[in-house]
């Protein structure tokens, strides 16, 4: 039986004086699930988070917590852990100093407080730091216990704003482990991101947002595959900027510039595709540094969206 | 959880030490100054540095000059040259208060003497006119005598011989000092009952510190609502259900708790070093730093609630705190200023509390006098709380 969703978003609308931010997006996100919602920057995510949170009241739609309206019930709002993008600390406490000062201010009571913090110090992978004052973690754990002060009431929904930027890559496992811990504790997990690597590895399913809608939205493997079936990205780097007679070969194999001298295409029959290509380049005197063949990404699909779009 | 908000405040000021120290240190030494720099200023211990010049060179003359010279209420010096134009620019040049220029013999009738004075210590000149009446009468009663019989002669048709000779057996006797005959001084001066000597301006000064630095550490601690809401902190706590009310309001008691703590170091330094009787009137004194550390606090929040980055919040509260230390008193008494200014005081909450500290530690005035002030500071406090809380249920 499939969970009835905590978070639901019904045509949500919002406008900065004149300008639409959010126009009409749906959304629903269901207990024990990973969704991450992508988009460039103004594209909506900031906006949506705020009236998701009940920070203002959207000009049009509906927001729905359980059912209640974040806007007006407090009680909406105590389903709700938000870990904003920057690290929301105060850097003179401890890590345990500060996971108490915030379950109190997130309701947990005297009581309680004790357990609250050492749950969110074990789900966060934290209790190794719990004496530390946050100024001296490094940003991996910093982003951590971010994490660990926003779960500290067991909200039903975790709102992660950008959990990775400033992370480094070991760090980035060790957070990825632990928003995995929370969806399996059975809350919903919003991962609000621009990083589409950590969205595909991590999310159930992704929704793209672009100029305040949402344009695509699913399984990120089963999307990918809608979009690209068996066809792989076949990755070139070229030695030299060509010139314009170059342009036109690269042009005629149906190669596109991505980013700096990386050229890429789509091709079903991957590295038997690529080896041909290498030989054509090299006999029209254009070497390639490197061919890489591998398999398409939301990066890839958020191009293809996206162009799609511009198109139409 | 307004608690929590109270121990977050209290670990940032007690993980700062440099901050710590600035806290309760900086004000009984800024105290300490001030009250020294200051408390003369009352004119009890006033000297003034004064250039005198002889230019008439008569033996009246020169016992005047003398005179002033000897006084030990004064830091007089005669000019070199001995001349009128070196005391006028040594007082233009600043190397002194004010000059005093002896042009005719002084028993003669007219005015024989100059006073030099800048405008810029205006004070200066009146101080200097009143010090050579008091040396004249003291030290020169024959002097004094003899310009009254010459200014009273005309009026009376003149004297007879007989009288003249009086005068001059009067005069003469006065001069050796064999005689007092001259009349009793017009004034009397007589201190308010139970007046501390000195005590006052270092009563007055402990208050006005004390408020100015309630309100200068409520403002940088306030500060911390700005950067709670540019590190996301707000953020976090406006999705949860009870909004930033604790958080004001935990800062907002421990901000009063500093300004008490303050203002205990201040005057415990001003009981212990000058004696001012702190102790002995405890229950009022703790109320009317209460007020005054709930005004600070209020104010500071008020204030800074509606600013949007951290550098307005430091630009206004500096201005602010200035203003209304000058307006309010800090700085220079109110008696001092023009009386429109008096009057723009009382919307400072510093004459408030400069009045009730005055008021119980000075004037031993009773409860009675103090309910205003209480009620003002009061007030103002619990304004600005309320103030803060609109304007962060506002940014929600």
């Amino acid at each position: 039986m499939i969970d009835r969703p905590i978070l639901n978003v019904w045509g949500a609308e919002h406008r900065y004086g004149t300008r639409k931010v959010l126009r009409g997006v749906d959304l629903a996100v269901r207990p024990g699930e990973i969704y991450a919602l992508l988009g460039p920057n103004g594209a909506g995510k900031s906006t949506l988070v705020g009236a998701i949170c009940g920070r203002f009241k959207l000009t049009g739609g509906e927001v729905a917590l359980d059912g209640l309206d974040p806007f007006v019930s407090p009680l909406a709002r105590a389903r709700l852990g938000l870990a904003p993008q920057e690290i929301a600390l105060y850097d003179h406490m401890t890590v345990r100093e500060n996971l108490e000062v915030f379950g109190r201010l997130s309701g947990v009571t005297r009581r309680d407080l004790g357990a609250s913090v050492e749950r969110a110090l074990r789900l966060t992978l934290t209790s190794d730091r719990e004496h530390v004052l946050v100024r001296h973690l490094s940003g991996g754990y910093r982003r951590r216990v971010n994490i660990a002060a926003a779960i500290l009431h067991q909200p039903r929904l975790l709102i992660l704003d950008e959990p990775t930027v400033g992370v480094d890559i070991d760090a980035r496992e060790a957070l990825d482990a632990v928003i995995r811990n929370l969806r399996d504790t059975g809350a919903a997990v919003l991962i609000v991101t621009h990083d589409l690597d950590q969205a595909s590895v991590l999310a159930d399913r992704v929704g793209f947002l672009r100029e305040g809608r949402k344009i695509l939205e699913g399984a990120p493997r089963a999307l990918i595959e809608q979009a690209f079936g068996q066809e792989m990205e076949i990755l070139v780097q070229l030695e030299n900027e060509p010139d314009i007679d170059g342009q036109g070969i690269l042009a005629a194999e149906r190669l596109e510039r991505r980013e700096g001298n990386f050229w890429s295409r789509f091709d079903t029959s991957g590295y038997r595709a690529a080896a041909k290509l290498d030989r054509r380049l090299r006999s029209l005197g254009m070497t390639p540094r490197e061919i890489r063949v591998r398999a398409p990404s939301l990066q890839n699909l958020f191009s293809l969206v996206a162009d799609w779009r511009r198109a139409a | 959880m307004i608690l929590a908000m109270f121990r977050v405040m209290a670990l940032a000021l007690w993980r700062d030490r440099g901050a710590l120290v600035m806290t309760f240190l900086l004000p009984p030494l800024v105290f300490l100054i001030f009250s020294a720099v200051f408390a003369g200023a009352t004119g009890e211990d006033v000297k003034l540095k004064l250039a005198i010049a002889d230019d008439a060179r008569t033996p009246a003359s020169r016992r005047l000059a003398d005179a002033l010279l000897r006084d030990p209420d004064l830091r007089a010096e005669r000019t070199v040259p001995d001349a009128g134009a070196r005391v006028r620019a040594l007082v233009k040049a600043g190397r002194a208060d004010a000059g005093l220029i002896i042009r005719a013999d002084p028993a003669a009738s007219g005015s024989p003497i100059i006073v030099v004075s800048d405008p810029s210590r205006a004070v200066a000149a009146p101080l200097t006119m009143a010090r050579a009446q008091q040396v004249l009468a003291r030290d020169m009663p024959d002097i004094l005598l003899a310009r009254t019989l010459v200014e009273t002669a005309p009026a009376v048709g003149g004297f007879t011989r007989r009288q003249t000779a009086a005068a001059a057996v009067a005069m003469s006797s006065l001069a050796e000092g064999r005689a007092v005959a001259v009349g009793p001084s017009l004034f009397v001066r007589e201190d308010i009952s139970g007046a501390r000597k000195g005590g006052g301006a270092i009563a007055y000064y402990a208050g006005a510190v004390s408020i100015l630095f309630a309100l200068f550490s409520a403002m940088t601690g306030a500060l911390s609502l700005i950067d709670e809401r540019h590190s996301g902190i707000a953020d976090r706590i406006l999705a949860g259900t009870r909004g930033m009310g604790p958080v004001v309001t935990g800062k907002f008691l421990f901000l009063i708790a500093q300004g008490v703590v303050q203002a205990t170091a201040i005057f415990a330094t001003a009981e212990l070093i000058y004696g001012v009787p702190v102790l002995g009137h405890i229950g009022p004194w703790l109320i009317t730093t209460i007020a005054a550390s709930t005004c600070s606090a209020g104010l500071a929040l008020g204030i800074v609630a509606f600013c949007k980055t951290r550098d307005q919040g430091q630009m206004l509260s500096t201005f602010i705190i200035l203003i209304l230390a000058a307006v309010g008193g800090s700085m220079v008494p109110r008696f001092l200023m023009p009386p429109w200014l008096q009057m723009a005081g009382w919307a400072t909450p510093h004459a408030w509390t400069i009045e009730a500290y005055q008021s119980i530690l000075w004037r031993d005035a009773g409860l009675s006098a103090v309910y205003p002030a209480w009620a003002v500071l009061l007030a103002i406090g619990l304004a600005g709380l309320l103030l803060a809380h609109l304007a962060t249920r506002l940014v929600r």
